[in-house]
């Protein structure tokens, strides 16, 4: 792929990715093992986070990797666009996907359970090119909710797509 | 009992984690569910152009969130409200991963932190002449670039089997502000 056709997709992905909500959502099942596990990656040893099932134990605020980035790549790779009467994907090349920063927060979210049912929804709200090394930039706004429809997390993934991959 | 009142800015909370290994990196592939090869098969690595295995992006951010988590005493003092973090580095097998947090304003019961996680890559040790003494996994796969030099990054020091050379760089620089309860 050439410059002119890189600058040519990333001005249509910035001139209509930007501000979309991402279509669908992504159904994350929380179970007790994933969470006492991912805690223990770090040398977690407080039974708020890995103690027994039946005593009430929440996910550390690490887990939210867990949950969050395989859901969002999910979304991103069933994110299709009409680009000139073709349909394509946000991604042409999931390959060049580099992961930039990612923004986790907490206000007013309740804890990660087991047994929860995560509900994660997103929006793509900014998407830059550097033209000094043709990099596309994107941030996604994703959401995240239990069965009571409460937050557990808001997170901005900062993605960045190199050459070729848009 | 950590209150509002405790703290103050320009205050540093630290932790330094020396245990990346390979077996940590299937440890997090499985747990988190990134199970992309470049993080667990040194070949497959080799062949994307990374002269051996990273670590996982985001497998850093858990010892930020550990390090407020620790420092809140899981929540019986305050709450973290927000984690933002910006991959700039690479971390390797062998890092020595250092986590600071320095408090930069506070606002009511809400304190903001900076936060800079460094890695510390140990390369080789030689004698005083020059002579290599032991090398490590950095010296051995060429982690060090020209540009590392370059920037300054690589340092010397003396340890007691000679001269260690290590490259320091930030990996992830961030932010952070919790809540306390008082």
């Amino acid at each position: 792929m050439d410059i002119e056709e890189m600058k040519k997709n990333a001005d249509f992905l910035i001139n209509n990715m930007k501000g979309m909500d991402i279509p669908g959502s992504t159904t994350v099942n929380i179970r007790y093992r994933n969470m006492v596990n991912f805690a223990k990656v770090y040398g977690i040893t407080d039974p708020k986070y890995v103690g027994p099932e039946e005593q009430g134990v929440v996910a550390c605020h690490a887990f939210a990797n867990y949950f969050t980035i395989k859901a969002i790549y999910k979304l991103l790779l069933g994110f299709k666009l009409n680009q000139d009467g073709k349909e394509r994907g946000i991604m042409l090349d999931p390959g060049k996907l580099l992961h930039a920063g990612n923004r986790y927060n907490w206000e007013g979210c309740v804890d990660v359970k087991p047994g929860d049912k995560l509900t994660v929804t997103g929006k793509c709200t900014d998407v830059k090119l550097v033209e000094k090394n043709m990099m596309l930039f994107a941030d996604f706004l994703v959401h995240v909710k239990n069965q009571n429809n409460e937050p557990v997390c808001n997170i901005t993934i900062s993605a960045g797509f190199r050459k070729g991959g848009y | 009992m950590v209150k509002i009142s405790d703290l103050k800015v320009g205050q540093v909370l630290k932790n330094e984690f020396e245990g990346i290994t390979r077996d940590l990196l299937k440890q997090y592939a499985k747990a988190s569910g990134d199970t992309n090869p470049i993080h667990t098969n040194d070949a497959v690595a080799e062949r994307a152009g990374l002269k051996g295995v990273i670590g996982h992006g985001l497998l850093s951010f858990g010892f930020i969130s550990k390090l407020f988590e620790d420092f809140l005493e899981h929540g019986k003092y305050g709450n973290i409200v927000d984690i933002g973090v910006q991959m700039r580095g690479m971390v390797r097998c062998g890092d020595l991963l250092i986590t600071e947090a320095k408090v930069k304003k506070i606002e009511g019961k809400r304190a903001y932190f900076d936060v800079i996680q460094t890695t510390i890559t140990k390369v080789d040790i030689k004698d005083s002449d020059g002579n290599l003494v032991k090398q490590f996994e950095a010296g051995e796969r060429g982690y060090i670039s020209e540009k590392d030099i370059e920037r300054g990054l690589v340092k010397t020091k003396e340890v007691p089997e000679g001269i260690l050379t290590y490259r320091e760089r930030v990996a992830t620089p961030g932010e952070t502000i919790i809540e306390l309860n008082e």
